[in-house]
């Protein structure tokens, strides 16, 4: 069990469950965190978008009663972790901005308060950068807000999770090659994993508040398209200038990590988005990019996701990353132009990104190169969605604040 | 470089006066005396200006007083809120405004000597000039400042505090020299022709032939190096600061305290990216994938230069990388010294091949406390950081923070990068033991894995420096082009932690 019991129930599901048999893992050897640990793998591998069931996971124990018990701590985020990747494997078509917030909508059958702000709403109250992200494309934008109040009875200051959910990222004006598109489908994979732990936290009754803020998009072209050049005044009031319409996420989580500081007054923002190309030659595909400006939220995102099997990295935010971005015309450029060389774009977008949160605790995860499972990811088939994020967000927001 | 002399604080009777001013402090004591000599027009001048000491912020007043040509004021920013860093930023704007003059004093009697002389250091690093090859400027259109006098309450103090800093100065401008030659002129033999100029520091030089790495084995760096028609070298550079290791009785071994630290350095003169030939756009950049070699030599001739008490070997593989009839293809295997095979899937990807066997030369005959290797390694270091911080890879947790807090110490930033089994098995190959490279994913990580292949688990960092060796605007401390990242940063680490 080389990289630990999660890992190896996946695998050995994956090695013995795909007759439709069934598995049964004799645990008994075992401490009982690692044979719980065996069954969240195997269930996790377990997903599948094919109809037929695969069989039962039977798990043998000298304890079941404590087993059972400690599995059920661990189901939530098991489903929160499924949901998203049910979310992620949806093909553009059939999971339209609009589709995406009815599926939202459901969770309200487990206690999640839901509310959408739709494509007139959006344009008349200032969303300015999220607005012409999604305007050319038939369906959306939105702006879907999911709150769970806790269950501790105290008014205490919520969490916020911000996800970036592009439905589909055609790249708009800047369009992208058409060799590697279809992969944008996954786009919308931040979203997804903020509400996957949402669900997670009311399935597990989290003591504590929290708030999920998710732009919800498609990036088309068309002939309204928003162009390069243009200049956008965001919610927050600040102008953007447009350099490269495929840099579409961070206009996106610009305006939804302004509403979300402005409106739920969060102890902390985490914004979740497969956003640059950038994070995945910088760190391929074993790690997230972790970007933030406070150390200690940073530190117990780190935390929660080595507890979680999902490992982020650090990343620097520079003076340079800053002052790049510097717009002749606007407060600030979208991201660094191309022509000028290769760019770290995920540091130019999260020093973007940091213009918008203000004083407030602020992580940035940027899970492009993850969303989608890599050869040798025990825990997704290849090139199936992992989920990844939701067990992670949902284990920070249950969290006191560090 | 212009010389730094340190006088006592008094008015100069010709040429230009720098005063430094935080702001809401007090102008110095020189500052007062030059503002009297004008009658109050300085301060007048200054206020009309609009000159409040905010950082980055200068003024400046022509003639001010009989004799003195200008008075440029310069602010340092919020009182007391200086750092060594920023103190050598400021030191860096100073030179363009005075490099035309012929004679210039620094009046730097309001701020602390420690102060005052990164702010010197920070001018003579900022005046750094390339000059071999201009053979139609204009004498007026050159800089003609060969001395600059800083007046401090301490001159003698002052400047035994600046004299080793004036030999990391020299050590920097050795590797800006190296890094900036063009490639037609440093080629192997000729740059390991230039490491004897170490010598005269007491850095013993040994210089080693292809002859001599055949019999080592050095099938990698060999490998690259065939292509082009200059013979490779390898030159070790050594610097004894410890003297040589006593003889302790009948003790065979050098006890553990005595043995070096080694610095390695990829020195590919010229890279084409052979038969994976690199495309046309910038590829003249390629004449600085020396640049890690640059920043070795440059970093001997700075530990020698302040006769730093420490022993340190320096090695640096220098190969030239071409396309050519003898060229190494894609597909190639090599055997490195170590005996590891390499798979070579692209040939551009040939630094590697280059440090491996010099690593496994460092090891085998130095058995080194620990190691660093320098390389302008992966063009996915600029993707992953930009061009503000190299990326830091290591083994060895202590040394690695050692190594991020000399480079914030210095201003010359790097950023840990992770390494994992995970990002190992991406350099698999299926007929030998590895391959050179992986996919594009997390493509400077599967560079510094490859490395670690070679360090047999000895603590060892490595900094890629694709993206901090060269400028393309200029910096606070360095003018466009080579920077010499790195010398200052291991300099320091060793100056910290290394010596005796």
């Amino acid at each position: 069990m080389k990289d630990g019991p999660e890992a190896a129930g996946a695998r050995a599901w994956a090695a013995m469950a795909e007759g439709g048999l069934g598995l049964e893992i004799d645990a008994r050897g075992l401490s009982l965190a690692a044979a719980v640990a065996l069954a969240r793998g195997a269930a996790l591998r377990a997903w599948g978008v094919r109809e037929k069931p695969r069989g039962n996971l039977l798990v043998l124990t000298a304890v079941p009663g404590a087993a059972e018990r400690l599995w059920s701590l661990g189901a939530p985020a098991i489903a929160g972790n499924l949901f998203a990747r049910d979310l992620v494997a949806e093909p553009a078509n059939r999971l339209t901005p609009a589709a995406f917030v009815e599926r939202l909508r459901a969770l309200e059958a487990f206690g999640l308060r839901i509310s959408v702000r739709g494509r007139a709403q959006l344009a008349r109250e200032g969303f300015g950068a999220l607005s012409a992200v999604g305007r050319a494309a038939a369906s959306g934008p939105y702006l879907a807000t999911l709150e769970w109040p806790g269950v501790s009875g105290q008014e205490g200051r919520p969490i916020a999770l911000v996800g970036k959910g592009m439905c589909f990222d055609t790249g708009g004006i800047s369009i992208k090659p058409a060799r590697g598109m279809a992969a944008m489908r996954a786009d919308m994979a931040g979203a997804a994993a903020c509400a996957g732990a949402m669900l997670a936290l009311a399935l597990g009754r989290s003591p504590l508040a929290a708030v999920a803020v998710l732009a919800i998009a498609e990036n088309t072209t068309g002939a309204d398209s928003y162009r390069p050049g243009d200049v956008l005044r965001s919610l927050s009031g600040r102008t953007i200038e447009v350099v490269d319409t495929d840099a579409e996420g961070r206009l996106a989580l610009a305006d939804a990590l302004h509403h979300a500081i402005a409106a739920h007054r969060p102890r902390a923002v985490v914004d979740v988005a497969t956003l640059t190309g950038s994070i995945v030659m910088a760190l391929g595909h074993h790690h997230a990019g972790l970007f933030g400006n406070d150390d200690a939220l940073c530190e117990a995102a780190r935390q929660a996701g080595r507890e979680e099997g999902e490992l982020l990295w650090r990343m620097p935010i520079g003076k340079a990353h800053r002052l790049d971005l510097r717009s002749d015309i606007a407060d600030i450029l979208q991201c660094a132009p191309a022509g000028q060389g290769r760019q770290p774009d995920a540091c130019h977008a999260a020093a973007f990104l940091r213009e918008f949160v203000g004083e407030t605790p602020w992580a940035h995860l940027d899970i492009a190169g993850v969303e989608l499972a890599e050869a040798g990811n025990p825990l997704a088939a290849r090139g199936m969605p992992t989920g990844f994020g939701a067990r992670l967000l949902a284990r920070l927001a249950a969290t006191p604040a560090p | 470089m212009p010389e730094i002399t340190f006088v006592k604080s008094a008015l100069p009777k010709a040429g230009a006066l720098v005063v430094l001013l935080a702001e809401g402090g007090n102008p110095s004591a020189l500052h007062t005396a030059l503002d009297e000599a004008s009658g109050g027009a300085v301060g007048r001048a200054l206020e009309a200006a609009g000159f409040k000491g905010r950082k980055g912020q200068s003024a400046t007043v022509w003639a001010p007083a009989p004799g003195i040509s200008k008075l440029v004021a310069i602010g340092l920013g919020a009182e007391g809120a200086l750092t060594p860093d920023g103190a050598e930023a400021v030191g860096g704007a100073i030179w363009p405004l005075i490099s035309a003059e012929t004679e210039a004093t620094l009046a730097a009697d309001g701020v602390e000597m420690p102060v005052a002389v990164r702010v010197a250091l920070g001018t003579v690093l900022r005046s750094y000039r390339f000059d071999l090859y201009r053979t139609m400027e204009k004498p007026e259109d050159k800089p003609k400042l060969a001395r600059l006098a800083v007046a401090v309450d301490q001159p003698m103090a002052a400047k035994n505090a600046y004299a080793p800093f004036k030999a990391v100065a020299e050590g920097v401008f050795m590797t800006r020299d190296l890094v900036s030659e063009p490639p037609n002129i440093l080629h192997p033999v000729e740059m390991a022709e230039r490491c004897r100029a170490l010598e005269k520091l007491g850095v013993v030089v040994e210089i080693l032939t292809p002859k001599e790495m055949k019999k080592l084995g050095f099938g990698a760096l060999l490998g690259v190096a065939m292509g082009s028609a200059i013979e490779a070298r390898m030159v070790v550079m050594h610097w004894n600061g410890l003297g040589s290791a006593p003889a302790k009785g009948r003790a065979k071994k050098p006890a553990p305290a005595e043995k070096p630290i080694c610095f390695i350095g990829k020195g590919v003169t010229f890279d084409t990216g052979g038969i994976s030939i690199k495309p046309a756009g910038g590829m003249e950049d390629m004449k600085w994938d020396m640049a890690g070699a640059g920043c070795v030599v440059g970093l001997m001739a700075a530990l020698a230069g302040r006769k730093a008490r420490a022993n340190v070997v320096g090695l640096v593989g220098l190969v030239e990388n071409m396309p050519s009839g003898t060229a190494q293809r894609p597909g190639d295997v090599v055997k490195t010294a170590s005996g590891q095979t390499v798979e070579v899937i692209n040939t551009d990807a040939e630094g590697r091949l280059v440090l491996a066997d010099v690593i496994h030369y460092a090891i085998t005959k130095y058995d080194p406390k620990w190691m660093i290797d320098l390389a302008t390694l992966t063009g996915a270091i600029i993707v992953a950081l930009g061009h503000e911080h190299a990326g830091l890879f290591s083994n060895d947790d202590v040394l690695a923070g050692q190594i991020e807090a000399a480079g914030k110490a210095t201003g010359e930033l790097c950023w840990r990068l992770p390494l994992s089994d995970a990002y190992d098995k991406q350099i698999k190959s299926d007929i030998a033991d590895m391959k050179n490279v992986g996919t594009r994913a997390g493509g400077s990580i599967t560079a510094a894995q490859f490395i670690q292949r070679f360090v047999q688990g000895r603590p060892w960092a490595h900094l890629d420096i694709a993206g901090t060796a060269w400028a393309t605007k200029d910096l606070p401390t360095a003018p466009k082009g080579a920077t010499a990242y790195g010398v200052r940063l291991l300099d320091r680490l060793v100056a910290d932690h290394f010596e005796g």
